[in-house]
């Protein structure tokens, strides 16, 4: 039971529909006559708890993939190379500025995760990373993080 | 006569030179996007959709058509000479258009599925333009029930066309509805799930989410995977189809047509499910249907015809009752919204320049993609041959881009990856992103509306059944809600679920 993917899928839905019908609860339910701001929360989060369960007992009668079958034969790697590569982006994109994340961003997917040849990854991640720079700031006049640990950098800041 | 004073207001819009620029941007974006396999419309315009802001409300709407469209004609490219679909709509296409295309017919293939797609286009702007008007008349009348029920409807549909569970497709409708209700009370203003942050208190944004659950997680999954291109080598010769093809196609032009145009009116269908119902009607008319899966023109006719219909016959309930019917015209809700213009029964009264420009640009879309996909077939194949692993990091930057120029925050990038890595999950776990996306856009609305009808009636519920169309509405729902428990429309939906498998 505890390795079907239904059941632990079923689980975590579950998890959120009794968080969706306590926030529901909590900002109030109001009358039939006026709705309260929890009203459709209270009963949608009723309606994906019941939901979830039936997928749970899906998995609980021995339906459905097992957990480790859906990762079989899979680069698992890559995936979680590229979830880390974007996280570190959004943490740093606002402290080193758009080219230079965009540049490590390209650089490194380029090179850790589905390798391509240096001759070509690294002219590629300078004109896409500047190129791209040039027509959201120049041309179409976007405003694009400058690096605040860069500041005062005449080329870069 | 009031139509064709439109359309000529609507054609004077649409020869503006800069609306022609944009329209063609559109196409040619489009059929790029459908060319490459991993990149489908909805990440395409939801990654243009800041870019829109820039230009006036009809030159971005026209942008982000023709787009869609676009990618319609530009799927068909991939599946034929790749049996990959550049987007969800040619899945068919591959099975009869590769091989046709292995057996040295790829011009053919290509250049039917061109013109079956004008055709078909063609019809459902013509369509477009007479029953909008008529519809929008009627809408008029609709109140708060029959929103309610509408929406109730074309959620009801998606979830029970969805592959696999049912069960599933509906509780991803109701977190997409969840999600889409954070943010201030539309009709107290108190915050809900906001969790005391700012950037919450405007709701999540559609751009990050809907970049998230396809563009992010298309890729994630994509990655784990070796993606091997068999593209034919072979000359494609002459794209025009011999007088036999021709003959043969005609038919199923003509049913796909009419049958996608249909299903893309209604709420909760689209393209995917017209291909794939045209392709079942065919091979089941067809006297050889054993030709069919080995090189039958009709199975590349027919389909391609019924996805272009539907793409046209989706503007219907966005332009005339301002409820998107799928994913693409939430997207397409959300760039109007931007402008702000709210599509609707008025919006052909209120704002006629926009509304009949669109539809006169379409027209001049539909060409421009003739042009395009028969002459640069070449060209196409060249951007095909561009490998994965270059590709995928250059549509990861795109994704980042967009979501941070559509709202300046960080705060959203960080969105699209939570949503990313969700979806990716999702799909793991079989849980289909397309009902979770379009009630997240009609979520507000949908509570509006139930709201709205219970403070009219006072409490009573009896108002959404007193009404004939949203009687009719709830009725249709309620049966397909039923629908899982009949066994004989059970095994029905699970030949459809798994004729979309395979």
């Amino acid at each position: 039971m505890v390795r079907r993917a239904e059941f632990w899928g079923g689980l975590f839905w579950l998890a959120f529909g009794v968080f969706v019908t306590w926030q529901g609860w909590l900002l109030e339910l109001g009358s039939l006559r006026e709705p309260g701001s929890g009203f459709v929360f209270f009963w949608l989060g009723l309606l994906i708890s019941a939901l979830a369960i039936s997928i749970a007992l899906n998995g609980v009668r021995g339906k459905g993939p097992l957990l480790g079958e859906l990762w079989q034969g899979a680069r698992w790697r890559n995936v979680l190379l590229v979830i880390l590569a974007l996280i570190a982006f959004g943490f740093l994109f606002e402290q080193l500025g758009f080219v230079i994340c965009s540049l490590a961003l390209l650089l490194f997917l380029m090179t850790f995760v589905d390798p391509v040849k240096p001759v070509l990854s690294i002219p590629i991640s300078i004109v896409a990373a500047v190129g791209v720079w040039y027509v959201l700031e120049k041309v179409l006049l976007v405003q694009l993080p400058k690096g605040s640990w860069l500041e005062g950098l005449p080329l870069l800041g | 006569m009031e139509v064709v004073a439109g359309l000529a207001q609507g054609f004077a819009v649409a020869f503006d030179p800069i609306n022609l620029l944009y329209c063609f941007i559109g196409v040619f974006i489009g059929t790029l996007v459908g060319v490459l396999p991993g990149i489908g419309p909805i990440s395409a315009m939801s990654l243009l959709l800041p870019v829109t802001l820039s230009g006036t409300p009809e030159s971005g709407i026209i942008m982000m058509a023709g787009i869609y469209y676009g990618s319609m004609y530009g799927g068909s490219t991939t599946a034929v000479l790749v049996n990959i679909p550049g987007e969800a709509a040619s899945v068919v296409t591959c099975l009869d258009g590769h091989e046709m295309a292995k057996r040295g017919r790829a011009g053919p293939a290509l250049g039917i599925a061109a013109l079956g797609s004008f055709a078909a286009g063609t019809f459902a702007i013509i369509a477009l333009m007479l029953v909008a008007p008529i519809l929008a008349k009627v809408a008029v009348a609709f109140g708060p029930p029959e929103y309610f029920s509408l929406m109730v409807l074309g959620l009801t549909i998606l979830s029970f066309l969805t592959q696999g569970s049912m069960a599933k497709a509906l509780l991803m409708a109701a977190v997409g509805v969840v999600i889409g209700l954070v943010g201030l009370d539309q009709i107290n203003a108190m915050p809900r799930l906001t969790f005391d942050r700012l950037e919450l208190v405007d709701g999540i944004g559609l751009v990050p989410v809907v970049m998230g659950l396809f563009g992010v997680a298309e890729i994630l999954s994509n990655i784990e995977q070796q993606i091997r291109r068999d593209i034919v080598q072979s000359r494609i010769g002459s794209l025009w189809p011999s007088r036999e093809d021709l003959k043969a196609s005609a038919g199923p032009i003509g049913r796909g047509t009419l049958l996608g145009f249909l299903l893309g009116v209604l709420p909760g269908g689209g393209a995917v499910i017209s291909s794939f119902a045209s392709y079942a009607i065919e091979k089941k008319l067809s006297r050889t249907p054993e030709r069919f899966g080995k090189g039958a023109i009709e199975g590349v006719a027919g389909p391609e015809a019924a996805n272009n219909a539907a793409a046209g016959g989706a503007f219907i309930p966005l332009m005339t009752l301002g409820i998107p019917p799928n994913v693409i015209m939430a997207l397409l809700l959300g760039a109007f919204i931007i402008h702000g213009l709210q599509p609707g029964p008025l919006m052909m009264s209120q704002n006629p320049g926009i509304f009949w420009g669109i539809i006169a640009s379409m027209y001049v879309g539909n060409i421009m993609l003739l042009v395009l996909n028969m002459p640069l077939i070449g060209m196409w194949v060249q951007v095909l041959k561009a490998p994965y692993k270059i590709l995928f990091p250059l549509i990861l930057m795109f994704c980042i881009v967009g979501v941070f120029a559509s709202g300046n925050a960080v705060f959203d990038v960080f969105v699209m990856i939570t949503t990313g890595v969700l979806g990716y999950l999702m799909r793991k776990f079989g849980y289909e992103a397309a009902p979770l996306v379009l009630a997240f856009v009609l979520g507000p609305m949908l509570e509006n509306n139930l709201r709205k009808g219970l403070i009219l009636s006072e409490g009573n519920f009896d108002i959404f059944v007193t009404r004939p169309i949203s009687l009719a509405c709830l009725a249709v729902a309620a049966l397909l809600l039923l629908a899982p428990l009949l066994p004989a429309l059970r095994k029905k939906r699970e030949k459809v679920a798994l004729d979309v498998t395979e």
